[in-house]
């Protein structure tokens, strides 16, 4: 059982607006397409470049929510989001949900860089005993023309 | 499938639903397409050892699926303005998925033509796990 915290910490409302390094995402042809697959897409502008280009687009078309990947580097240290300046007793963490807001059309060949804002924090009471619920908004900026292609928020549930 | 468009739409329509299998096989293609290699998703035994009677679907993958489900409803011509769903029940891996979406409401903002729908995940015996909503824009006639 975890110690009850009788209000936020301080270092957690000092956390709250804040925001983490901008990370890279790559959006690439394979991405988009392990993606599709996985979603179970049956539309070829999401797996065939001639098919999305007859539709009008100057690539392969990144489905609905999708923003890429990170770049993975185990040479260079993990940039820490806000989410990691603050110390908390809970230890086990679940997704509790996502929401898209799509701005632009995001292809295959986009660098994206993602800024993740701690939105709020809350102390709440569940069936698993008290429970923080944070909440955050990535906004995610195409390299090429500094245009925001998509906003993200993400409801982050420790206990 | 022929474009939707908003003046033939109507609240309380039901979106074609989606029935997904949810295979171990499909999760671990969603675990490469996402980053996500938390083995409750892939691992049997790991699962098991976490009090879980099987592997179970990412939260995410529902998620994208509604995605899917609206994206394909609302055809080239319609945008999504934005859904969300929250994950408020675990979908054991091996059993099938519908994915669902509803009219809850018409209205035009600013000449486009909107439509919020209510949408969602259920078990085979329907349970619901992912409730959520929608904003999209349909083309007009």
């Amino acid at each position: 059982m975890v110690t009850e915290l009788p209000d936020l910490t301080d270092e957690m409302k000092a956390a709250v607006g804040t925001s983490g390094p901008a990370t890279t995402y790559e959006v690439t042809t394979l991405g988009i397409r392990t993606f599709a697959r996985a979603v179970g897409y049956g539309n070829a502008i999401y797996f065939d470049e001639d098919e999305a280009k007859k539709k009008g687009h100057p690539a392969l078309v990144a489905p609905p929510g999708y923003l890429g990947m990170p770049v993975f580097n185990p040479l260079r240290q993990q940039a820490r989001g806000p989410r990691a300046t603050f110390e908390t007793p809970f230890k086990r963490n679940l997704n509790g949900g996502t929401e898209v807001e799509p701005v632009a059309p995001v292809y295959a060949g986009d660098v994206l860089e993602a800024v993740t804002t701690l939105s709020n924090l809350a102390l709440t009471k569940g069936r698993m005993g008290q429970m923080l619920i944070q909440t955050s908004e990535t906004v995610y900026t195409r390299q090429s023309d500094g245009k925001i292609v998509a906003k993200t928020r993400g409801t982050g549930i420790s206990y | 499938m022929a474009q939707v468009y908003w003046n033939d739409v109507s609240e309380g329509q039901e979106l074609p639903a989606l029935d997904e299998e949810m295979s171990s096989q499909r999760l671990v293609v969603w675990a490469a397409a996402s980053g996500d290699f938390y083995q409750i998703h892939f691992d049997d035994d790991f699962a098991k050892g976490n009090n879980l009677p099987d592997i179970i679907v990412h939260g995410a993958l529902k998620g994208m699926l509604v995605g899917r489900l609206i994206d394909e409803w609302i055809g080239d011509e319609g945008r999504i303005v934005q859904w969300g769903v929250s994950y408020r029940g675990m979908d054991p891996a091996r059993q099938n998925i519908r994915v669902w979406g509803k009219v809850t409401k018409k209205y035009e903002q600013g000449g486009e033509g909107l439509v919020d729908l209510e949408v969602g995940c259920a078990q085979p015996n329907g349970t619901e796990t992912t409730p959520g909503t929608a904003t999209v824009m349909l083309p007009k006639r």
